[in-house]
C-alpha cells in the first residue's frame, strides 16, 4: 500500500462536499451514550428535539431515509444523535452550544440541514430528551435551558404529543385530563394503577426523574476505495490483479457487517480522458471477492479503454443484509451438488455479458388471447401458475411478434402461394376489457411446402386474414 | 330447417353465471322457432315460474329441469317428464341445498337415488370420462343421454368422435345441447363480467376461467344445422316430447288438520264464526250484518277457502294465548268473518263498505291474502309455532329475490374492472339513493371520474344491463314474513333451501311466483307499534292497575282528535311523519273514519293523482260536493266524491265502466305495474268507452283515468288504512292521556317509528312529563314509571339506552342491586362482577353520577376498580373497597362536554339543547331560532340554523327534498327544490348542522321554509368539544 491512497476509507453516506467544514472537535472517539443515570446528569445535558414534516419540495427518498440523512447531517453538530422514528430526531447539544453560536446558532444550523433534506422541522430544547421531543411534537419551539423551569413549561402541552396509544388518551380525556400538567398532578400510584406503569415512567422520563438512554445513531457506510497505480496499465489481466486488494478489503468490510452488495461500480482513471465506469448489478447480495472478481473480469472484457489506467476505484452501493450460505461441500454439478445454486451464477454471467435486459424468464399467463397467454418475468421468479393453466387447444410455440396481414384470393388467404385450411375454426372472442379485444376464428393451414401455419380470420367485417404463428 | 329444442339453458337465476332473464330467453327461443326450451338453472327452479308465464304468452313449450354438479365432478342436466318427476327433482334440489350453507349445495351420486320420471343428460367434462357414462347407463337405463355441446373450441369434431365412441361403448344416445348462458351473443361482455364477480377477481385476471368465446347463446337453427349431425338435433325434439310436465298441473292443497274430527272445514268455520258473533254482538247481530256475513261465508264456501281462514284463525289464536298483540289487515281480514274470528278489531260497520271481492273473487281462482301484524319483538315466537305445527317439510318462508340496483351493480362491476375499493365506493356513491340516471355524468365528474374514460365507457353499459328493470337477481333472501303452508310435502311442490338466518328455510319462489301459481301465503309481519302498545298497556297496568286492550280504549275521544288536529303527533302510529303532520291541521280529523282517510291520503298515489286538494276544498266547504250519478255517489260519498282508496277506483270501474270485479282486480294489478310494463292501454279504452256509454261525461272519464294512472302502484287500500287507523287512534289516545307510559313504551320498543329517542323524550318533556336520568341505583333495563309526589308517573330512563352496556352485564347489575343499594363504584363492580367495558359504558352514560359525581370522577373510579380474586372474602373486599385512596383533583366537565357525552352514549340529553350553547355565535351571525318563526308572517325572509333531523326525498315529489331542522326552540320544516338542492348538494347531503336562508310559506297553520341557500355549519358542533378544551 502506498501513501497516495485516499484517506476516507469508510466514507459516510453524505453528500460529497459538506456544506461547511466539520469542526475537528466533534470527531470524538465513538462511545455509547451514557446511560443517563439520574437527575444530576440533567444539568449536564441539553437535548435538541426535532420533529420533521415533509416540506414543500418533496424529498428524493422515503421520509424515513430522509430522516436518516438528516441524522447523518446532524452528526456534524454533535456526536450524540439518536433517531426517534418515524419523524423525530434527538441531539445532545450541551457541548455544541458554544461552537455553533448557542441556541440560535444551533437552530439555524438544524433548519438548514432540514431544508437540505427536503424537510421542515420544529425544534425544541430541553434538559431531557423526551421533553425536547415532546415539545417539538407539540409544535412548540421551546428552549428550556434551566431544569427548574421544565415542569412549568411542559404543563400546558397536550398529552397527545407523547404519542400514547389513542385508546389510553381517550380514557384520560374521559377524566378530563388532556395536558401534561394535568397528568402530572394525578396521584402517582393511582395513575400507574389505572393507566399503566409504563406511562407513569414516561412522565418521569419527561421530567428527568427517570433515566432515558437513547440508542446512538451511526451513519450507514458504503465502501469506497481508490488506489493509485504504481505505473499505468492497459492489460485487463494486470488491471484485475491491481483491483484484487481492493476486492479483498471490500469482502472484509462486507463480512464484518454480514452484508453483501447488489451494485458495485468500478472506475478507472486515464490521463486526459474522463474515467471509464462499469457497474455490476447482482441478482443477490454478494460479498465473495472471487465471484466479484470473475464478474468484474467479464465486465472489463467488454469495456473499451480510451487510454492506459493510472488509478482505480471501487464504490459499493448500500450494503444489504445477506443470508450467509455455508459453502457447499461439492461444487455445482459435482456429486450431490445442487444445480439450482448454479442458476443465479449463470444468469449473472449472461447478464454481465449481454446486458440485463437481454435475459428474462417465461411464464404462462391466463388469457384466451394467444398474444397475452405468456409474459416475461424476472429470471428465477416463480410464475405461480402450473403448466395446466395454459391453453389446451392446439397452438404453436412460435408466435409472430404481431400478427401479419395476409393477402387473399377468393376469400382464402395466401402466404407465399395458396394455403389449405386443415382444421375447423377455433373461436376466440375476448379481451374487451383492456382495449385489446379480439374476435377471431383460428385455423391451422398448410402451405405448399406442407408447413403448418396458424392463421386467423377476423370475425368482424372486412374479415381480414392474418398469420399468427408457425408450428414447429 | 331442423327442428330443435334447447335442453340445457341457464338464466340469470343461476346467479352470476346466466346473463339473461328467463323472459328474454323464452322470447328469443320462440322467435327462433325452437320447439321447446328447458330452463335448467343450477340446482334451482327459481326462474321457472317467470319462464312459465312468458312461455304461455309466447306459446312456447317450457321444460323444467336443473343443471347439477355432483361432489365427484359428475355434471348433469335433469329434466322432469311429469308431475311425479318434478316432485322428485324438487326433493333432490331440497336435499342438496339443505346439505350446504346458504347459496351452495352438496350432492353425491347416492343423492340421485329416488330420482325417477326424469331424463338425464350427461355433460361430459374435458376430457370426457367414459366411466361416468358407464355409471349413468347402468343407473338410468334408457333415460340418460350424452349431451354434445359444440362451441367452436377448435376441436369440436374430435370431441364429437370421442363422445360417439363412448356412446357406442355404453349404449347411451347422443343429443345436441347449447350450454346456453345468454339469449343473444351480445351479452358476452356481461357474462364475462358476471364470471369475474362470481370468482371475485378482476376480469383481467380471470383469464382462462372466462369462456373463450360467446357461443353460449340461443343459436339460430340454421347455424345449429351446420354444426350438428341431424340425428343429434332430432333427438332434442324427441326428448322434449317426452317431457310433458307443466307448472299448471301444480295443485295446491290446504292443510287439513285444523278441522276437528267429525267436522268439515265449512262446519268448523261456521262454528267458530258463530262463537264470534255472540262475542261481538252480545245483544244480537243486526240483520244487515247477518246478511253480509252469510254472503261472505257463501263466497268462501264456493271457493273452498275455509282452510285458509282456519289457518289464519289458528295463528291468531296462538298469538292471543301467548299475549302477543296482533292485527290482521287486507280486505279479507276486514271481513265480518275475520271480525268474528278475532283476526281484526275493525268493526266492519265502523269501517264502512269494505270490498271483500278484492281478495276473494269467484272469477279468479286466486287465494285470499291476509297480512297479520305482530309485535315486532315477538314475531319469532309465532314463526316458530308455525314451523312446529306444520313441520319444516310443509312450511317455509317465501323467498325475496335480491336484485342488482344501479348502486350495487356499479360497486360489483367496479371491482370486476379492478378499481380499488375506494374508487368502487365513490363510484357506487355517485348513485345517491335519490338520483336519476340523467345526472350520472355530472355525478361521475363530481366524484372525480372522467365520464369519457374507456374503463367507465365499458363499465357503464354493463351496469345499465345489470340493473335495468327488474334487475339481475343476486341471491335469494327471505321474504319479510310470507309463509307457505301446504297439506302435503312442500318440497315436492317447490325446493326449499337454507336462509342466511339460523333455523330459517325459504322456498325457491318469491311472492309473485306464488301468486302466479295460486299458492297460499300468509304474511306474518312485524310491527313495532304493536310492541309499543302492548308495553304501554303493561306499564299502565302495573302503575295504575288499569288494564287496557287493543281496539278497546274509550272511542272517539274529542281530546284525542283535538291533539291530532294540532299535529301534536310525535310517536303516534302512521300520522307522525312530517307529511302527515302537515296535513293534520288542514284535515282536522274528528272521528275514526277521518283517520282512515288521513292514513291513506298522505301517500304518493293520491298526491300524484291530485286528489288531496279537491278533497280538502270539499271538506272545508270551499267546493260543492257533486256526483255524476247515484251509483258513483254510492262509491264516493264517504270521501266527498274524490276517490282516495284503491278499492274506490276499482268500484268505479265496476259501477261506472261495467267491469266485473275480477276485471277490476286485473286493472289494479296493471295499475301497480304500468310504469314498468308500459301502460294500461287496453284498459283505457274499455274504461273510457264503458263510462261514456253509461252516460258519464268524457271529462269525468278522463279525470278518473288520470287519477288511476296517478295512483299507480302507490294507491293505498282502504282495508289496510282501516286497520292502521285503529292503531293510530289507540296510540294517539295513549299519547294524550298517558304520555309517560307511552313514551316509555316507545323507548322500550326501539328501534321503530319515525323519531329517535332524543325527539321522543324532548316531546314528552314539553308535554310536562318529568324525565329522570339513567342511574345505576334506580334504573331498570327498560324505561320505567316512578311515582311523583302528586301520584302521577315520571319517566325513568332505562339502562337499555346506555350504548355499549351488555345485556348480561345489566342483568348482573340488577341482580346485585336487589339485596342492598350500592355504596360505591368499587362496590358495584365487585358485587355485580362487571366487565371493565360495561363499567365504562355506565360512566360514559353518566349513570354513575349518584355514586361518583361527575363523569370525570366516574371514569377515575371505574379505572381504579379491580375484579375480585376468587379467594377474597366479601368482608375483606368491603374493608378495602371503601377506597382509602385519595381523590385526585379533576376538572368538572363543561356543559358542552356533558351534552356531547350524553348524545354519544344515550342518543339524547336531559340538559340543554346543543344549539342553546351555540346561540351566541348563531345570533351574532344574525340567525334566528325556530321559535321565532311562529311570529313571522307569510313571505318573510328567514335565516336559520338547526340540526338536521331528517332528510326525505319521496319519489313522488319530483326531486324535492324535505328537511326537518331542530334547535333548542323547536323544529322547522324546510323544502328544498331540486334546482337549489343541486346547487348546494354537498351541504344538503352532508351537513349535521345546516344553515338555511329562505322564504317562509304559511298555509292553514302550516309553516314551511322554502330554501334558497344552504350552508354546512357542522364545524360549529365540533366546537362544543374543542372550545371546552380551551378552558383549561
Amino acid at each position: 500500500m502506498r501513501a497516495g491512497e485516499s484517506a476516507d476509507l469508510f466514507a459516510p453516506d453524505v453528500p460529497e462536499r459538506p456544506a461547511r467544514p466539520v469542526p475537528r472537535k466533534t470527531v470524538t472517539p465513538p462511545r455509547p451514550v451514557a446511560p443517563a443515570a439520574a437527575a444530576q446528569a440533567l444539568c449536564a445535558e441539553l437535548w435538541l428535539g426535532v420533529q420533521v414534516v415533509v416540506g414543500e419540495a418533496p424529498p428524493a427518498q422515503e421520509p424515513s431515509s430522509a430522516l436518516t440523512r438528516l441524522a447523518t447531517l446532524a452528526l456534524r453538530l454533535t456526536p450524540r444523535v439518536a433517531l426517534a422514528p418515524p419523524d423525530g430526531l434527538l441531539l445532545e447539544v450541551r457541548g455544541s452550544l458554544h461552537l455553533f453560536g448557542a441556541v440560535e446558532g444551533l437552530r439555524r444550523e438544524m433548519h438548514a440541514a432540514c431544508e437540505q433534506c427536503g424537510l421542515r422541522g420544529t425544534l425544541a430544547f430541553a434538559p431531557t430528551p423526551l421533553a425536547a421531543l415532546t415539545a417539538a411534537r407539540a409544535g412548540q419551539p421551546l428552549a428550556v435551558l434551566d431544569a427548574a423551569q421544565l415542569i412549568g413549561r411542559l404543563s400546558p402541552l397536550p398529552l397527545t404529543a407523547l404519542r400514547w396509544p389513542p385508546r389510553l388518551l381517550e380514557r384520560l380525556a374521559c377524566i378530563g385530563v388532556r395536558t401534561i400538567g394535568q397528568a402530572l398532578r394525578l396521584p402517582r400510584a393511582g395513575f400507574a394503577q389505572r393507566f399503566g406503569a409504563a406511562q407513569r415512567k414516561d412522565l418521569d422520563r419527561l421530567t428527568g426523574h427517570a433515566g432515558d438512554p437513547r440508542e446512538r445513531f451511526e451513519a450507514r457506510l458504503r465502501f469506497r476505495r481508490r488506489r493509485e497505480l504504481p505505473f499505468e496499465l492497459d492489460s485487463r489481466t494486470a488491471l484485475l490483479a491491481a483491483l484484487g486488494p481492493l476486492l479483498a478489503e471490500l469482502e472484509q468490510f462486507l463480512e464484518a457487517r454480514q452484508c453483501g452488495v447488489l451494485t458495485l461500480e468500478c472506475r478507472l482513471w486515464h490521463r486526459g480522458h474522463r474515467p471509464s465506469r462499469s457497474t455490476l448489478r447482482l441478482a443477490a447480495p454478494l460479498a465473495d471477492a472471487r465471484r466479484l472478481e470473475e464478474l468484474l473480469a467479464e465486465r472489463l472484457g467488454a469495456l473499451s479503454l480510451p487510454a492506459p489506467v493510472h488509478a482505480c476505484e471501487l464504490r459499493s452501493g448500500l450494503p444489504v443484509p445477506r443470508v450467509a450460505l455455508s459453502g457447499g461441500l461439492w461444487q455445482p454439478g459435482e456429486q450431490g451438488g445442487s444445480p439450482q445454486a448454479g442458476a443465479p451464477q449463470l444468469i449473472e454471467r449472461l447478464r454481465a455479458r449481454l446486458g440485463s435486459e437481454a435475459i428474462h424468464g417465461l411464464a404462462c399467463a391466463q388469457d384466451h388471447r394467444p398474444e397475452a397467454a405468456w409474459r416475461a418475468t424476472e429470471p428465477g421468479e416463480r410464475s405461480g401458475e402450473g403448466p395446466g393453466a395454459c391453453r389446451c387447444a392446439a397452438s404453436p410455440l412460435w408466435l409472430l411478434p404481431s400478427p401479419r396481414r395476409l393477402p387473399e384470393r377468393g376469400g382464402l388467404p395466401r402466404y407465399r402461394g395458396g394455403l389449405r385450411l386443415a382444421s375447423e375454426p377455433e373461436r376466440i372472442e375476448t379481451g374487451w376489457w383492456d382495449g385489446a379485444e379480439v374476435a377471431r376464428d383460428y385455423y391451422i393451414a398448410l402451405d405448399s411446402h406442407g408447413r403448418r401455419l396458424w392463421l386467423f380470420r377476423e370475425r368482424s367485417p372486412p374479415h381480414r386474414w392474418f398469420l399468427h404463428g408457425v408450428f414447429g | 330447417m331442423m327442428e330443435y329444442a334447447e335442453l340445457h339453458c341457464l338464466s340469470n337465476f343461476t346467479f352470476l353465471r346466466g346473463a339473461s332473464h328467463p323472459r328474454d330467453l323464452i322470447t328469443q327461443a320462440a322467435r327462433l322457432g325452437y320447439t321447446a326450451l328447458a330452463l335448467t338453472d343450477e340446482c334451482s327452479v327459481s326462474g321457472v315460474v317467470r319462464a312459465h308465464v312468458a312461455a304461455k304468452e309466447q306459446g312456447l313449450k317450457l321444460i323444467v329441469g336443473s343443471e347439477l354438479r355432483l361432489a365427484c365432478g359428475l355434471k348433469l342436466v335433469v329434466l322432469a317428464t311429469d308431475r311425479h318427476g318434478y316432485g322428485r327433482l324438487c326433493r333432490l334440489i331440497t336435499c342438496a341445498r339443505r346439505a350446504a350453507a346458504k347459496g351452495g349445495y352438496h350432492l353425491t351420486r347416492a343423492g340421485l337415488d329416488g330420482l325417477d320420471h326424469c331424463l338425464i343428460l350427461w355433460l361430459p367434462g374435458e376430457p370426457a370420462r367414459a366411466a361416468e357414462a358407464r355409471w349413468l347407463a347402468e343407473r338410468f337405463p334408457g333415460t340418460a343421454w350424452i349431451a354434445v355441446e359444440l362451441l367452436r373450441g377448435g376441436a369440436d369434431r374430435e370431441r364429437l368422435e370421442t363422445l360417439r365412441r363412448i356412446g357406442r361403448e355404453t349404449g347411451l344416445r347422443l343429443v345436441a345441447g347449447g350450454d346456453v348462458h345468454m339469449h343473444v351473443r351480445s351479452r358476452r361482455r356481461l357474462q364475462d363480467a358476471l364470471t369475474a364477480i362470481r370468482l371475485n377477481v378482476p376480469i383481467a385476471q380471470a383469464g382462462s376461467r372466462l369462456y373463450p368465446n360467446g357461443e353460449r347463446y340461443l343459436r339460430e337453427r340454421q347455424r345449429l344445422g351446420r354444426l350438428y349431425p341431424p340425428e343429434l338435433l332430432e333427438e332434442t325434439v324427441s326428448i322434449a316430447q317426452r317431457c310433458v310436465f307443466s307448472l299448471d298441473e301444480l295443485r295446491y292443497e290446504y292443510p287439513r288438520e285444523l278441522v276437528p274430527p267429525g267436522e268439515t272445514p265449512a262446519t268448523h268455520l261456521r262454528k267458530l264464526t258463530e262463537e264470534g258473533v255472540r262475542r261481538r254482538w252480545p245483544q244480537g247481530i243486526p240483520s244487515s250484518e247477518r246478511a253480509a256475513l252469510e254472503h261472505e261465508l257463501a263466497l268462501i264456501a264456493a271457493l273452498r277457502y275455509e282452510p285458509y281462514f282456519l289457518t289464519v284463525h289458528d295463528i291468531v289464536a296462538f298469538a292471543r294465548r301467548r299475549g302477543i298483540l296482533c292485527q290482521g289487515r287486507g280486505s279479507a281480514a276486514n271481513s265480518r268473518v275475520c271480525y268474528c274470528l278475532g283476526v281484526t278489531a275493525v268493526d266492519p260497520q265502523r269501517g264502512a263498505q269494505l270490498m271483500f271481492e278484492r281478495f276473494i273473487s269467484k272469477e279468479r281462482n286466486e287465494p285470499p291474502d291476509i297480512d297479520i301484524d305482530f309485535e315486532h319483538e315477538r314475531r319469532e315466537e309465532v314463526i316458530q309455532y308455525v314451523y312446529d305445527k306444520y313441520g319444516r317439510a310443509r312450511a317455509a318462508i317465501a323467498a325475496t329475490v335480491i336484485r342488482y340496483r344501479p348502486r350495487s351493480a356499479l360497486r360489483d362491476l367496479g371491482k370486476a374492472f379492478g378499481l380499488d375499493p375506494g374508487q368502487c365506493a365513490r363510484l357506487a356513491g355517485t348513485m345517491q339513493w335519490w338520483d336519476g340516471g340523467e345526472a350520472l355524468t355530472q355525478r361521475l365528474r363530481e366524484a372525480g371520474f372522467d365520464p369519457d374514460d374507456p374503463v367507465l365507457a365499458r363499465l357503464l353499459p354493463l351496469a345499465r344491463e345489470l340493473s335495468a328493470f327488474p334487475g339481475f337477481p343476486r341471491h335469494l333472501s327471505q321474504h319479510v314474513g310470507g309463509f307457505v303452508i301446504s297439506a302435503g310435502r312442500l318440497d315436492e311442490l317447490v325446493p326449499v333451501e337454507n336462509a342466511a338466518m339460523e333455523g330459517r328455510t325459504v322456498v325457491q319462489w318469491d311472492k309473485d311466483d306464488l301468486d302466479a301459481l295460486g299458492l297460499l301465503k300468509v304474511d306474518l309481519l312485524a310491527l313495532g307499534m304493536l310492541t309499543a302498545l302492548r308495553k304501554a298497556f303493561d306499564l299502565i297496568d302495573r302503575f295504575r292497575g288499569t288494564r287496557h286492550a287493543l281496539g278497546a280504549l274509550p272511542a272517539e275521544d274529542p281530546q284525542v282528535y283535538e291533539m291530532i288536529s294540532r299535529a301534536d303527533t310525535i310517536g303516534v302510529f302512521q300520522i307522525e311523519s312530517r307529511a302527515q303532520m302537515a296535513m293534520l291541521p288542514r284535515l282536522r280529523p274528528k272521528e275514526y273514519y277521518d283517520l282512515v282517510i288521513e292514513v291513506a291520503i298522505v301517500r304518493p298515489g293520491p298526491i300524484q293523482g291530485d286528489m288531496v286538494h279537491p278533497y280538502l276544498r270539499r271538506r272545508q266547504g270551499h267546493e260543492a260536493v257533486s256526483y255524476p250519478s247515484d251509483a258513483v255517489q254510492d262509491v264516493l260519498s264517504r270521501t266527498l266524491g274524490v276517490p282516495i282508496f284503491q278499492e274506490q277506483v276499482m268500484r268505479l270501474a265496476v259501477v261506472a265502466a261495467g267491469f266485473t270485479p275480477g276485471q277490476a282486480d286485473q286493472l289494479r294489478r296493471a295499475m301497480g305495474a304500468w310504469k314498468r310494463t308500459g301502460g294500461i292501454g287496453h284498459f283505457r279504452d274499455k274504461l273510457l268507452s264503458g263510462m261514456t256509454s253509461r252516460g258519464y261525461s268524457e271529462e269525468f272519464a278522463q279525470r278518473i283515468y288520470r287519477q288511476m294512472l296517478g295512483f299507480g302502484e302507490y294507491g293505498f287500500p282502504e282495508a289496510h288504512a282501516a286497520s292502521f287507523a285503529l292503531l293510530a287512534y289507540d296510540s294517539a289516545w295513549l299519547k294524550c292521556h298517558e304520555p309517560a307510559a307511552f313514551t316509555a313504551a316507545l323507548l322500550n320498543s326501539q328501534p321503530m317509528g319515525f323519531y329517535a329517542p332524543a325527539q321522543l323524550v324532548r316531546d314528552a318533556r314539553s308535554h310536562g312529563v318529568e324525565v329522570r336520568p339513567v342511574d345505576v341505583c334506580e334504573s331498570d333495563w327498560d324505561c320505567t314509571l316512578e311515582p311523583m309526589a302528586d301520584g302521577e308517573p315520571a319517566l325513568r330512563l332505562g339502562l337499555r339506552l346506555v350504548k355499549g352496556l351488555s345485556g348480561h352485564g345489566a342483568e348482573r347489575l340488577l341482580e346485585a342491586r336487589r339485596p342492598s343499594p350500592f355504596a360505591s363504584v368499587q362496590d358495584l363492580a365487585r358485587r355485580a362482577g362487571l366487565e371493565r367495558c360495561d363499567l365504562e359504558a355506565l360512566a360514559a352514560a353518566g349513570a354513575l353520577a349518584s355514586l361518583s359525581g361527575n363523569r370525570h370522577f366516574a371514569f377515575w373510579d371505574v379505572a381504579g376498580t379491580e375484579r375480585p380474586l376468587p379467594l377474597e372474602t366479601p368482608a375483606a373486599v368491603a374493608a378495602e373497597g371503601a377506597g382509602s385512596q385519595p381523590r385526585p383533583l379533576l376538572t368538572t366537565p363543561t356543559e358542552g362536554e356533558g351534552i356531547v357525552a350524553d348524545y354519544a352514549s344515550l342518543g339524547l340529553t336531559l340538559a340543554r339543547h346543543p344549539l342553546a350553547l351555540l346561540r351566541a355565535p348563531l345570533h351574532g351571525a344574525r340567525l334566528c331560532g325556530a321559535g321565532e318563526i311562529a311570529r313571522l308572517g307569510h313571505g318573510s325572509w328567514v335565516r336559520i340554523a338547526g340540526i338536521v333531523l331528517m332528510r326525505q326525498r319521496p319519489p313522488s315529489a319530483n326531486g324535492v327534498t324535505f328537511l326537518t331542522l331542530e334547535d333548542e326552540t323547536g323544529q322547522v320544516n324546510v323544502i328544498v327544490w331540486e334546482r337549489v338542492g343541486e346547487q348546494y348538494r354537498r351541504a344538503l347531503v352532508d351537513s349535521r348542522l345546516l344553515e338555511v336562508h329562505g322564504r317562509l310559506q304559511r298555509e292553514e297553520g302550516v309553516a314551511h321554509l322554502v330554501a334558497r341557500r344552504l350552508i354546512d355549519r357542522s364545524a360549529l358542533l365540533g366546537q362544543l368539544l374543542t372550545r371546552s378544551r380551551d378552558f383549561h
